[in-house]
């Protein structure tokens, strides 16, 4: 069974090419452009990853993580953003994310990530 | 033509208000048509811009992702479908832009090689050698986000251009594209650098990968704003090599680089400067007395202070209260004390 990737991020061009790419890699992707919408496909699908921006509209990347670690906290979380500050990374690993890719990003590279992180530990627990 | 006899018969005082009402009815109608015209011009505008952005985006993610993409006959279909005019030239440009922007790795090359494939690089040189200032900034932006090499006889001729943008554009393509001397372009500068091209050179120098200049090579530019900048940018790079050559520009003749100078010494923490500036003290004038001041109160000995305090005049009000600013921070139980240590010195009784 495919492996299901939820997508969050505003960008049309970003959410289009990784969709695209995800899609090739022979992973099911949803995508979401803002925090709430994801936080309705999050109630209503069973996720095997999220890869979520950290400006998001409506609900901000942070809220989100902490929406999702508190309601779902098997799902591995990788985040896909902009910032290189060191507090802002540093932050989001101490929330429970498992991976911090910055933009530009590559796409291979990505791909790699996100497969690793899905053959993790922590998501085989919430397969079981 | 036959003039209808109720127009003939009217009195001339009416016949002239009946035409202007028809020649302002008429510019009126004409101005709506304008305004409607502009509006579904805009539209059909914006619907393109629209419906070409998603085909791209499906186009340069098949092409960036997709094996089985025939890329030679799909690019040759795409410009004969789609880029036609220059508004989609446009659009195909500002969105591989927006994915070089946000894709690095191997995706960088591909984008590139699609932005020739397009053909969009002979559009860029086309902007390049137009008169109107924006193509010229649009072109110059691109050529630097994508890492193009553009001929650098073009380039140079937009160092020293009128229009602000087109200059801030030309330091930035030139500072990105150099392996070894990013400021080479200082050498040709005859225009004096305005605060925000400092900045702007500045800020190109934060993302530049190679070894940063020796910004002393600019300190004898004939142009002041260019000394200034390179001063700045010693301290800001710890060029603690150049204090020495710093220390002879306390006595150069040009207030604004005195002044940075100062600054810039200041922030090195270099004790040499401070005999030099309590010598001149007297001479300068009140905005580099403050930086002295400012200097002694962060580097300086409060018996250093002292001796400056003779030469603050009863008018400069802002320096006196400085001064006992400066004196509290270097002796913070003596207050009082320094008040009245400093009225003796300036002979300033209340």
């Amino acid at each position: 069974m495919k492996k299901k990737i939820l997508v969050i991020e505003d960008n049309p061009m970003v959410v289009k090419s990784l969709e695209f790419k995800l899609l090739k890699e022979g992973y099911d992707v949803v995508t979401a452009i803002d925090g709430r919408s994801a936080m309705e496909q999050l109630e209503n699908n069973h996720f095997d990853l999220i890869l979520t921006d950290l400006m998001l509209p409506f609900v901000s990347g942070n809220q989100l993580i902490e929406y999702i670690k508190k309601n779902h906290p098997n799902i591995p979380i990788i985040v896909l953003s902009t910032a290189t500050q060191e507090d802002i990374i540093t932050n989001a690993f101490t929330m429970g994310v498992d991976d911090f890719i910055t933009k530009p990003f590559s796409p291979n590279e990505l791909a790699l990530r996100v497969k690793r992180s899905i053959g993790s530990f922590k998501n085989q627990l919430s397969d079981n | 033509m036959l003039t209808p006899p109720y127009i003939i018969d009217l009195p001339s005082l009416l016949e002239i208000n009946l035409v202007m009402s028809l020649v302002f009815f008429i510019l009126a109608i004409s101005l709506i048509s304008l305004i409607l015209y502009l509006r579904v011009h805009k539209n059909f505008r914006n619907q393109r811009k629209d419906k070409l952005e998603v085909l791209l985006i499906d186009f340069i993610n098949n092409y960036l992702f997709n094996e089985d993409f025939d890329k030679p006959n799909e690019i040759n279909r795409f410009i004969k479908n789609q880029l036609k005019t220059t508004l989609d030239k446009k659009v195909a440009t500002k969105q591989l832009l927006v994915y070089a922007e946000n894709l690095k790795g191997e995706s960088s090359a591909v984008i590139k090689e699609i932005f020739y494939g397009f053909g969009l690089y002979n559009f860029l040189i086309q902007d390049l050698t137009q008169k109107e200032w924006y193509r010229q900034a649009r072109a110059l932006n691109v050529a630097y986000q994508l890492d193009m090499d553009i001929p650098m006889d073009l380039v140079d001729s937009f160092i020293n251009a009128k229009n602000k943008e087109v200059r801030q554009q030309a330091f930035l393509y030139l500072i990105h594209r150099s392996t070894d001397n990013p400021l080479g372009f200082l050498d040709k500068v005859t225009t004096p650098l305005t605060l925000w091209e400092q900045i702007h050179i500045e800020n190109g120098l934060k993302t530049y990968e190679g070894v940063p200049p020796d910004f002393s090579r600019w300190l004898y530019h004939k142009l002041t704003s260019v000394v200034v900048f390179n001063l700045k940018m010693i301290a800001d790079y710890n060029q603690y090599q150049h204090i020495p050559i710093l220390l002879k520009f306390l006595n150069h003749k040009d207030l604004e680089i005195r002044l940075q100078t100062i600054i810039s010494l200041r922030k090195m923490e270099a004790p040499e400067m401070i005999p030099i500036l309590v010598e001149n003290f007297s001479k300068e004038n009140p905005q580099i007395k403050k930086e002295i001041l400012i200097t002694l109160g962060e580097i300086g000995l409060e018996e250093q202070l002292k001796s400056v305090a003779p030469f603050i005049l009863q008018e400069e009000l802002d320096l006196r209260v400085s001064y006992l600013k400066i004196a509290r921070h270097l002796n913070p139980g003596g207050a009082k004390e320094e008040i009245d240590d400093f009225k003796k010195i300036t002979m300033l009784q209340a």
